[in-house]
């Protein structure tokens, strides 16, 4: 074996482990969050109090090892305090909810300062970490009054900083001390540890003890304050108990590298008479399966136990079945199974006129080709795909934060948390969505004391939900809030020069609140300034193809309806033929297509044609005008109508003929070419020609505008 | 090659544990808590154990417990990775009949270097 070693003392790049553990912490992060915003403080379960723990405590392991030291130390005093609740030295209190979400939230951004390569000023922690140890000794520190003042000016910052622990002592400890807990034992006589109080009592300067409660009968403890290092205290201590018998551990001040000075010494030790110890006589494989044929009646009982813990076989099983990937190697596969899809499609149309009787098996073989594809496609799609719970699980923290400052009560009600949505859709949705939500709990829920006088129950409520609905998904963010007030929405547009009409539909006035500069907070709440810009909430989910619905009754509520298609990379289309050229428009925004007669077609103003179908009005667009297709005077004209809908309105798109629907894979046109308007993407049809793709929201809003 | 099981419920620790031990030379069979180990252990050839102490479903002294119970794993090394060396911990570690104790966190040489006291 001894030549397979490699050489001693080998530079190891640890480096390379960085990344996963950065995806690690956040996740333990994120459900340290999550138990934390589930935790009943009255009647908190062991095994979440132990969950908490082993979060902190296992990025606290991982930060240590890979050298992120900030990390480490506040991970460290987070699992100081949550080792005292699981252990129920202490009970857990509201304070301590409030100081561990803070703190995950601060190690969440040191973590993203040691992923961005140490770019930017570190936070600091002095605080969160003074608040932190205060909670743990039992004191409830006065948090709100001491929260981290506002930032000094930068250019001061870097002189005014001074090193945490000076600048934040802990309450007891003068600058340079810190406060210990040193453990004794275990002892025969508990009363031999007295000689280290009088240790103290006998040697000036070196700091004040005093006995502090132990769940341990056969040890002591002791509440220390001194500005000595752990390894004078052991030095000291030695004369009377052995080494070994002490622990130390840092309630305040000091770092973990100063904590971890004791241990520095005995790194890791060996039981004199274990198996397997240096010490014992080295064990021999023949006696090992000499020992492993004549099995103890021990063996037989020695069955693998059940798994007990639920959630942590769950999380195993989840772990084991598995795999990170990264996200370009997926959106790589998605555009070579989008290049077989095309290329298919190409086989599919040059086999057509095939003699069926003489290529049978050509033609036998396409087939499969043909089914074997699309369920390809419809695998590495679902590759993407990821659940909603993702987007949704970062309100409930947002929420209770936003209802703690407006001293609101705010009850969060998620729907549909299974509901997958493309990745690059679930990332721009976010922001989107996080608008909406506090628009809702801002602006809607009103203050507990308005809802009880309305006769409503003091917790407002906010109900997420997602659900498929044909090839789109919809999302829904709705309140039992005050709601929206038409005759202010309509005073505020006259104010801005808005076109408006006191017999506008409902749906429409709604529509106004998207309006550029148009602050919900002026209609809502008479609050100024506070206003969300809901014009970019509308830009960024139209970018997506998608739409936004509202609906509203005052005093009752409001409900906003996002609807987008599942996936960016693939959609439904319609193809159109004008001239020579094939147009695709996206099936999820074609109403009805019919055949018109010149007659049905008025003109009005300026030239501009509206057709009439069904009692409504709506404008025409002739596909050859606005591309500019080029005819023969022989030609017959377009005669054929095809009715698309954006963002509730219509219009009527004039073509020759209608191709037919399939599925079409969605190149993007900007950065390949440029942006060209009316135009969202390009495709390669099956006979190897490339086919724009309509954008006929912005067709529709031109041609209402 | 001797095989070592290498049990810890962070991915990140396990995979450099896993890295540092392929790297001079030894097999290395992972599981992610104790549970996993105890299950693997019956399959596999193991010639030492590197449990992390805390983790989920079963903890590295109690995994140690549950080897020991068995002929198979009567005299192979157990060690236990753990962020506190107490005597509490120590002694513990001791009852179940573990090996010894490496403190976390350790450098990768360090863990070569026990590794081989234990294992020469």
């Amino acid at each position: 074996m001894a030549e397979m070693h490699a050489e001693g003392g080998a530079d190891f790049d640890l480096s390379q482990f960085y990344q996963i553990f950065f995806e690690e912490a956040g996740e333990n992060l994120d459900q340290m969050e999550q138990i934390l915003l589930d935790l009943s403080l009255e009647n908190a379960d062991d095994e979440e109090l132990n969950g908490i723990f082993r979060c902190a405590h296992s990025i606290k392991g991982g930060a240590a090892t890979f050298g992120f030291a900030d990390v480490a130390e506040l991970t460290h005093h987070m699992e100081s305090l949550l080792d005292k609740l699981r252990r129920h030295e202490l009970t857990p209190v509201p304070e301590m909810v409030d100081v561990l979400l803070e703190s995950a939230d601060a190690s969440r951004s040191l973590l993203a300062r040691h992923q961005a390569g140490e770019q930017g000023e570190a936070p600091s922690t002095a605080d969160l970490v003074r608040r932190i140890s205060e909670l743990a000794s039992g004191r409830v520190p006065e948090a709100p009054a001491e929260r981290p003042e506002p930032k000094p000016p930068a250019a001061a910052a870097p002189a005014a900083q001074t090193p945490p622990v000076a600048s934040q002592p802990a309450p007891t400890a003068a600058s340079g001390e810190r406060e210990l807990m040193v453990r004794v034992g275990p002892l025969e006589d508990l009363s031999s540890a007295d000689v280290i109080k009088e240790l103290f009592r006998d040697i000036p300067g070196l700091g004040t003890i005093s006995d502090a409660a132990s769940e341990d009968t056969s040890c002591r403890n002791f509440r220390v304050t001194t500005s000595a290092s752990n390894d004078d205290l052991l030095d000291l201590f030695a004369f009377h108990v052995a080494k070994e018998q002490v622990h130390i551990s840092v309630l305040a001040g000091g770092d973990i590298a100063a904590a971890s000075d004791a241990t520095e010494e005995v790194p890791y030790g060996f039981f004199p008479d274990a198996p397997g110890s240096p010490g014992a006589a080295a064990p021999t494989r023949a006696a090992q399966a000499a020992a492993a044929e004549s099995p103890t009646p021990a063996a037989h009982k020695a069955t693998p136990a059940k798994a007990t813990d639920a959630k942590g076989g769950a999380q195993a099983h989840v772990e084991s079945t598995t795999i990170r990937v990264a996200v370009n190697k997926v959106d790589q596969l998605i555009n070579l199974v989008g290049e077989l899809v095309i290329t298919q499609a190409m086989l599919a149309q040059n086999s057509r006129d095939l003699d069926t009787a003489v290529y049978q098996q050509l033609l036998a073989g396409l087939a499969d080709l043909d089914r074997n594809t699309r369920d390809l496609q419809e695998s590495v799609m679902s590759i993407r795909m990821i659940p909603m719970s993702i987007v949704f699980s970062r309100f409930p923290r947002m929420l209770r934060d936003l209802a703690n400052k407006l001293g609101k009560k705010v009850d969060l009600v998620t729907l549909g948390e299974a509901t997958e949505l493309d990745k690059g859709l679930v990332e721009k949705i976010t922001d989107p969505l996080t608008h909406l939500v506090r628009n809702s709990g801002d602006h809607g829920i009103e203050m507990p004391a308005e809802r009880l006088a309305k006769g409503k129950p003091e917790h407002g409520t906010i109900t997420l939900s997602a659900s498929h609905q044909g090839g789109s998904i919809v999302i829904e963010v709705k309140d039992d809030g005050r709601g929206l007030s038409r005759e202010k929405i309509l005073r505020k547009a006259r104010e801005r020069g808005m076109d408006v009409s006191d017999q506008m539909p409902d749906a429409d006035v709604w529509q106004l609140i998207f309006a550029p500069g148009f602050s919900t907070a002026d209609v809502v709440t008479d609050v100024s300034g506070r206003g969300v810009g809901l014009d970019v909430v509308k830009k960024n989910i139209a970018a997506l193809n998608g739409s936004v619905e509202v609906d509203s009754s005052e005093g009752y509520g409001m409900r906003v309806a996002v609807r987008l298609p599942l996936t960016l990379a693939i959609m439904d289309g319609m193809s159109v033929g004008v001239g020579d050229e094939v147009y695709i428009l996206p099936l999820s925004s074609v109403v009805e297509s019919f055949q018109v007669n010149n007659d049905d077609v008025n003109t009005v103003a300026q030239g501009s044609r509206l057709v009439k179908v069904r009692d409504e009005y709506m404008p025409v667009i002739a596909m050859e005008k606005i591309f500019q297709i080029p005819r023969d005077s022989s030609e017959k004209s377009s005669n054929i109508m095809v009715v698309v809908e954006s963002d509730g309105s219509r219009i009527a798109l004039l073509v020759d003929e209608l191709l037919g629907q399939h599925q079409v894979v969605v190149k993007n046109l900007e950065s390949n070419y440029r942006k060209v308007p009316n135009v969202s993407g390009a495709t390669i049809l099956g006979d190897g020609k490339v086919a724009l793709i309509l954008d006929t929201s912005s067709m529709v809003r031109r041609a209402r505008h | 090659m001797q095989s070592i099981l290498a049990v810890d419920d962070s991915p990140s620790m396990r995979k450099m544990v896993a890295f540092t031990l392929t790297g001079a030379g030894y097999h290395v069979v992972e599981a992610v808590d104790g549970q996993d180990a105890y299950e693997k252990a019956q399959t596999h050839d193991i010639d030492l154990v590197l449990a992390d102490q805390n983790m989920p479903r079963l903890d590295g002294i109690g995994l140690t417990r549950k080897l020991r119970e068995h002929p198979k794993f009567k005299t192979v090394p157990i060690l236990i990775l753990t962020t506190e060396s107490s005597d509490q911990m120590k002694q513990a570690g001791r009852a179940a009949g573990a090996t010894g104790w490496l403190v976390k966190p350790f450098d990768p040489n360090r863990l070569i270097e026990v590794i081989r006291k234990v294992m020469p």
